[in-house]
């Protein structure tokens, strides 16, 4: 991954949603992204040349398209349809980015088209976001990584964050994941964890 | 035995799915996957079968499906003709807020220029008096007063437009409160699928989330209406009985909205019986 002093970039071409340039790269904001203000806290899953990913909750395609100048391939799941629009504008620029329109909690509508994959990355606004990686966890190859940005206030909004967070990781260690890695992702975001696991 | 993308998988043997990636995209939504001991596929397989030749032909060609596929969905999302009713009554809501606002910001501007102008003991109506700050201003002023006039028209096209639309798309709702009315409904949650879901007492306050929220709250008298205040109905009856008008009204509007999401025509039958309910909840007396 490309640092330039303390700005995170990714190579590829600009001008996805006009994003400042540096040094002919993409710079990746903290701000608007999870998965940069991951890697600004110091932690989460290096990015690859050769990586297969799977990304949850693809959105407008902001973060996707960070994420494929890194990595062989992504499959971009995304259930509604208007940010599927711009996601598919995205796609058609950068030609290792598989967009599917389907829904997260149903694996099995979109399991004919996924290989097996080196990261699971979800970020999703549904209450059931532990569920749902699980359920998925099913593409990752042995030894694959799961990185989940848990927004605790889509699981529960009456439920302090901390707890919400302690039952997830509850859940994804009952489920079989090793925890790596957990944390939140102040001050970025509020009220949204970063839980990397490992499939053993 | 596994079915994927590009074919069908059994014992170690693999028939490829042949056709364009239109078909595909259609096969694949019969392909049923048990997700219990599910295997993810291994993209070899594709070009063991035949299928492509390099890895780079087998992503080209996935792209393509899988465009295909949710260019096809996307389309078919939208064609439900509640998407488009839902932005015309939301920007006819926009609009008419536009309006009201620019001619009261332009009728304080014309009293500046005229002094002795006041609309104390004066019955005009707004948009008269925006025609006739036009007609009296030169400048910027008269500029602006005239885009007024012709938003006021582009208004007035729009709210028939979406009357006419709702009559088409809501034929029971409309039929029982009108075209507008139905559509603000229809808007208010969210679209046709959403209304058709909620029931009586929702729609009975939609549109009146501050007072229902009050109520819940603070314990303040509960709604008696929402948007549904807007038919004549409810805001014709004598006070004491608005309740029940509105709550006859939203009983029977939930029942229209639900034949308009699932049969989609009008049902005369049904429309005779609700009004004569609707009717007799009107009435002074208890019937």
């Amino acid at each position: 991954m490309r640092w330039i002093g303390e700005v995170l970039v990714s190579p590829g071409e600009g001008g996805v949603y006009n994003e400042r340039m540096l040094g002919g790269a993409r710079v990746w904001d903290p701000f608007r992204s999870k998965l940069s203000a991951l890697y600004h806290a110091g932690t989460g899953i290096e990015l690859v040349k050769d990586m297969r990913v799977l990304y949850l909750g693809a959105a407008n395609g902001t973060t996707v398209s960070h994420v494929a100048d890194y990595t062989e391939s992504v499959y971009a799941v995304e259930f509604a349809p208007r940010p599927m629009q711009d996601l598919l504008e995205v796609a058609r620029r950068r030609e290792n980015i598989v967009p599917i329109m389907a829904d997260a909690t149903r694996p099995e509508q979109y399991a004919p088209l996924v290989e097996a994959v080196d990261l699971l990355y979800q970020d999703v606004a549904q209450p059931d976001q532990a569920a749902i990686a699980i359920r998925n966890s099913v593409f990752l190859k042995k030894g694959g990584h799961l990185i989940l940005m848990l927004k605790t206030r889509s699981v529960d909004v009456r439920k302090e964050p901390a707890e919400v967070f302690r039952d997830t990781l509850d859940l994804l260690s009952a489920a079989g994941l090793t925890v790596q890695e957990s944390v939140w992702l102040e001050p970025y975001h509020h009220d949204h964890a970063a839980i990397v696991c490992r499939k053993p | 035995m596994p079915g994927y993308w590009f074919g069908d998988v059994e014992a170690g043997s693999c028939t490829p799915f042949s056709g364009d990636a239109r078909d595909i995209a259609g096969r694949i939504r019969t392909i049923r996957t048990s997700m219990d001991s599910f295997v993810p596929l291994n993209w070899e397989l594709a070009v063991s079968c035949g299928f492509c030749h390099d890895r780079a032909e087998y992503l080209k060609k996935l792209r393509e499906v899988c465009f295909f596929a949710a260019e096809r969905d996307v389309r078919e999302q939208y064609a439900g003709k509640d998407t488009e009713l839902l932005h015309m009554v939301r920007t006819l809501d926009e609009m008419d807020t536009v309006i009201n606002l620019l001619s009261e910001r332009v009728m304080e501007w014309y009293q500046i220029r005229q002094p002795t102008f006041s609309r104390k003991y004066r019955r005009t109506p707004s948009h008269l008096m925006v025609r006739k700050i036009r007609e009296k201003s030169r400048g910027a002023l008269g500029n602006v007063a005239g885009q007024i006039e012709s938003l006021s028209i582009a208004r007035t096209d729009l709210a028939k437009e979406v009357s006419s639309r709702a009559n088409r798309v809501l034929p029971n709702t409309s039929a029982l409160i009108g075209g507008l009315v139905a559509a603000r409904l229809m808007a208010q949650a969210g679209g046709l699928s959403q209304l058709s879901r909620l029931p009586a007492s929702a729609i009975q306050v939609l549109g009146a989330k501050t007072a229902l929220f009050a109520h819940i709250r603070t314990h303040t008298p509960s709604p008696k209406h929402g948007i549904i205040f807007q038919h004549r109905r409810v805001h014709n009856a004598p006070r004491t009985i608005r309740g029940r008008v509105s709550r006859v009204l939203a009983g029977k509007l939930a029942i229209a909205a639900r034949l308009d999401q699932y049969r989609g025509v009008a049902d005369l039958g049904f429309l005779e019986r609700a009004q004569a309910k609707i009717d007799a909840a009107g009435m002074e007396e208890k019937p």
